[in-house]
């Protein structure tokens, strides 16, 4: 709470705490908040521009939001596509329309969502990618994954690294001796090189979210060599403290003395390295999308989704398409933040200011 | 002060996000582009004549004369080349070098696709006897003359010997044996197949080689001769033949090849070919790096795809490059079933005998076909540029078969043949007769956009249908492993490249036997005759279609087997893309070729000064 308190009076930090659980609370409700749903997709509205949502109309009179169609039409001797609006019709945009059936939180079927147009009209408020489907439903349905995925590879990550540097800092002499080099054997793996060679050998009957799951999985076996070894500095100079001669004399179990008495010293650490390790992960799934590595279509993910702008008139002329980009940097920014700032309050001397 | 300061910034913030929600309905404007003039037809001039001067027989280009002096620019993607040695080029870029330096006998007419006299003087064919006139005068680069001991040595050494690439040593051989090569004197040779063999002309366009600078090398063997002429070695040794010497080369930048003085082309006025003193390509890693490349003038040539020609079509009129529309593309792209019915060696059925019901029943492959949406494709994928492709025969080839039309996607037919195989749809869930659902798998390639949104809609059009379609795009290596040795797959998005002039070459894809039958391939030394009806029909008619001479003997066989494909559907094709090239004005002696391309006759184009700058 005392953390929580520290939190809100930093301004930067409460700014990325604010962004961070905007985030995860439109990806939670996104079935709801989103218009579409991922697989949705229209054919005639490939790389469609955002609809253009109007409250004034032409004759200068404010009214409810609006929209128009799209129309794409094709000229053959330029061999261009071309969207203009249909400017026959206005599609009012009303909240909590009739649309696809979902699930809402995965248990109650409802098909309303937050917002929409009437049967007949579209409306895509970041445009459509190449298939038709809606950028900016696809960036919630994309953010599940992409937010979440970092923190599977956690709880694999810290415990191992916590018991195996906290078994090897305590006993020390040669167990210690053993268990570093093998960590250090560990680390040695270059990661990237496993990961082109598990690509090709991971069985393919797989979906590419099972898939991608067992690349974190593997990708963190490997990882928490590193955070392991820290960890084992760390319980070398706590054993020697007074309270874990006191444990000792009681006549606690080894394990007990680890677990209970000295891992919970690290905890200032612990949280640190969890909340600065996670956009390592986000970072790590867009690099592994974009290399045809990670999560597949037709699923999103904030990397894949990205991979679509890498094309040159894409950027120039489909800039909405790098959306999930600004997505990505702002989720890894924050958690930086975040991380940084709560380094600062639990571990006051390291503080440089 | 600083309590205004925020007040201040956060009125902005609400201004901004009032303004954004504020919006006046404006009619939208759209510019109107108008094209400037329209495709012309320029042709390619005459064939080529063969003149004597000072008993020097040159070959006389008909082109007209051009400008002496200059450059240009071009691109190549990828890493750059892997060696210089015509005889051992495994990747496109290293082919197309090696070839400017090496020239063949005899090369294929730019429009018409007949064969026709390079390095020859010219040839006469009496059954299956192939005579080769040589030129007599003409010199390798470091002054030797061109011999037919330098033709010999080519065949007999390293084609026939197997060194280096030996898909044209498969090509000659007839019936299991090479044609006979026999030296009638110092500029005539011989060829005699075992009988008579359509495709093996095109085998003469062979890059010859010089004798004297190759068999120390080719003496010592496989590995010797693979090193050999690899890019480090120095361009100054290198004795070549062609309109182009290797100048430079500098590792993942450039390539540079300058005139050959004594090139055995003229022009009309007599004088020696190339007239460009220098031919450069750039080596960019991939498309985008290769626009930008042409967008700050560094390059001369580019070729567009997708949403990139209207781009490059707007901008044309007032800009230094035209662009040419040079047609449908030649390779191809499809959607592949396995028809296999084969079990793996420990026993494991590759396809479950369930979907063996489902691929091998034609009338199920037909569904698929109507229901792919062939339209959407190109208009999405391919950005309208393109053209839809139903047959095995790239739109390009001098071989399609006009007759087959095509046929838009149709639901309902699906659906009625679905219905005569059997399958029962059940509240849009499709069932076969023995009551099991119908779910797949459909691979691709992973890392490419189009074939990866290729198939998101092929797995919708097909979900249509009521089946369910498992979309897997996987790594390269591991699809290519599953289509050709362990065959556990399904469906597959994959594409071929082929010659728009010799469907022999698709032989390794169409025969039973061949090496890259992918829908129902046999393992090697495969015994047991279980081949369709129409497979043996294919199989016949590629042996047939080789043994005709003439293209009008030729062309009904070579009809006929597209026809099949097109009515079996083993193999169902979605679309070429169309090749559009930008290509500076400046350069001169451009004849668009839908076979060739633009650049092929390199030693007639020249560069138009430009006196502005």
């Amino acid at each position: 709470m005392e953390l929580f308190n520290k939190i809100y009076k930093d301004k930067f930090a409460f700014g990325a705490f604010l962004v961070l659980a905007f985030l995860y609370l439109i990806i939670l409700f996104a079935d709801f908040i989103a218009p579409y749903s991922s697989l949705y997709s229209n054919r005639d509205m490939s790389y469609a521009p955002p609809s253009k949502i109007y409250t004034i109309t032409e004759d200068g009179r404010i009214s409810k939001p609006y929209t128009y169609n799209y129309i794409r039409e094709y000229e053959p001797s330029l061999m261009q596509t071309i969207y203009k609006q249909d400017r026959s019709t206005k599609y009012y945009i009303k909240p909590f329309v009739k649309g696809e059936k979902y699930k809402f939180l995965g248990i109650i079927p409802c098909d309303r969502h937050l917002f929409g147009v009437r049967e007949g009209g579209y409306i895509y408020p970041l445009g459509t990618d190449i298939n038709g489907r809606d950028v900016f439903s696809r960036l919630l349905f994309g953010g599940r994954i992409s937010m979440t995925i970092g923190f599977l590879s956690l709880f694999i990550v810290f415990p191992i690294g916590l018991l195996y540097g906290g078994i090897s800092g305590y006993f020390g002499g040669i167990i210690d001796n053993i268990m570093m080099r093998f960590a250090e054997a560990i680390m040695a793996i270059p990661s990237f090189y496993l990961l082109i060679i598990l690509a090709a050998i991971l069985p393919s009957g797989m979906t590419s979210i099972q898939r991608f799951c067992l690349i974190i999985v593997i990708l963190a076996l490997i990882g928490w060599a590193g955070f392991a070894r820290v960890i084992r500095g760390m319980v070398l100079s706590i054993k020697n403290e007074e309270f874990v001669q006191a444990a000792k004399t009681i006549g606690a179990s080894k394990l007990r003395i680890i677990t209970k008495h000295i891992l919970p010293q690290t905890t200032s650490y612990v949280i640190i390295a969890l909340t600065l390790s996670v956009p390592s992960y986000i970072l790590a799934e867009s690099g592994l999308s974009f290399l045809g590595l990670g999560i597949q279509q037709p699923d999103a993910s904030w990397g894949n989704m990205l991979k679509e702008a890498q094309e040159f008139t894409n950027i120039l002329y489909r800039p909405w398409l790098l959306i999930p980009g600004l997505l990505i940097f702002t989720a890894v920014l924050s958690f930086n933040l975040l991380g940084d700032a709560i380094r600062d309050f639990l571990d006051p001397k390291s503080k440089i200011r | 002060m600083k309590r205004v300061l925020f007040w201040i910034a956060v009125i902005l913030i609400f201004g901004l996000c009032l303004k954004g929600c504020v919006k006046k309905d404006i009619p939208e404007k759209y510019s109107e582009n108008i094209l400037s003039g329209n495709i012309e037809n320029i042709l390619y001039p005459d064939k080529n004549k063969n003149v004597e001067i000072n008993g020097v027989e040159y070959l006389q280009s008909q082109a007209p004369v051009g400008k002496f002096g200059g450059q240009i620019v071009v691109s190549a993607i990828g890493e750059g080349p892997k060696t210089f040695n015509p005889c051992n080029t495994k990747d496109a870029t290293s082919a197309s070098m090696a070839g400017l330096l090496y020239d063949g006998l005899l090369t294929t007419e730019p429009v018409t696709g007949e064969v026709i006299p390079l390095l020859a003087k010219s040839f006469e064919i009496r059954g299956n006897e192939y005579v080769i006139y040589l030129r007599k005068g003409i010199k390798w680069t470091d002054g030797t003359p061109i011999t037919a001991e330098d033709v010999i040595y080519t065949y007999k050494d390293i084609v026939y010997a197997g060194l280096g690439n030996t898909a044209t040593r498969d090509a000659m051989m007839i019936k299991g044996k090479l044609p006979e090569l026999l030296k009638l004197d110092d500029y005539t040779i011989k060829f005699i197949t075992p009988e008579p063999f359509a495709p093996f002309l095109r085998q003469l366009t062979y890059p010859i080689v010089p004798k004297h600078y190759f068999k120390p090398y080719s003496d010592k063997g496989d590995s010797v001769f693979n090193a050999f002429l690899n890019p480090d070695t120095p361009p100054k040794q290198i004795v070549s033949s062609g309109a182009f010497k290797l100048k430079e080369y500098v590792p993942a930048q450039r390539v540079v090849f300058e005139r050959n003085s004594d090139y055995y082309k003229v022009n009309l006025d007599n004088k020696k070919l190339p007239y460009l003193d220098k031919l450069i390509y750039l080596i960019v890693g991939d498309t985008n790096n290769e626009i930008l490349k042409f967008e700050a003038g560094e390059i001369d040539v580019l070729s567009l795809r997708g949403s990139n020609v209207a781009r490059y079509k707007i901008k044309e009129a007032n800009s230094n490059y035209k662009i040419y529309n040079l047609g449908a593309d030649n390779g191809t792209l499809f959607l592949v079933i396995n028809l296999g019915n084969r079990k793996n060696k420990e026993g494991k059925w590759n396809v479950s005998p369930i979907k063996q019901n489902w691929f091998r029943n034609r009338d199920f492959r037909t569904a698929v076909d109507w229901a792919v949406d062939r339209d959407g494709m190109i208009k999405n994928i391919a950005q309208g540029v393109a053209e839809p492709l139903f047959t095995a025969e790239g739109l390009s080839s001098i071989y399609l078969n006009k007759e087959i039309k095509g046929h838009p996607k149709d639901k309902n037919v699906s659906k009625a043949s679905l219905e005569k195989a059997g399958f029962k749809l059940d509240n849009g869930i499709l069932y076969d007769n023995k009551g099991n659902r119908v779910e797949f798998d459909l691979y691709t390639n992973a890392g490419s956009i189009d074939r990866e949104s290729i198939g998101v809609m092929i797995k919708q059009d097909l979900e249509e249908l009521g089946m369910k379609v498992n979309f897997k795009p996987i790594e390269f290596n591991s699809l290519v492993n599953k289509l050709s040795n362990t065959q556990d797959w399904d469906m597959a998005i994959m594409g071929l490249t082929g010659s728009p002039l010799e469907p022999h070459d698709g032989k390794n894809v169409w025969m039973s036997n061949g090496p890259l039958h992918l829908f129902n391939q046999r393992p090697q030394n495969y015994q047991k005759d279980d081949r369709f009806d129409w497979e043996i029909e294919l199989d016949n008619i590629f042996e047939e279609g080789a043994l005709k001479l003439s293209y009008k003997d030729r062309k009904p066989i070579y009809d006929k087997y597209q026809t099949i494909i097109y009515n079996e559907k083993p193999i169902i094709y979605l679309y070429s893309p169309i090749r559009i090239t930008a290509i500076r004005k400046k350069i001169q002696n451009i004849f668009p070729s839908k076979l060739s391309g633009l650049l092929y006759n390199i030693d007639e184009i020249y560069v138009e000064k430009e006196e502005d700058k």
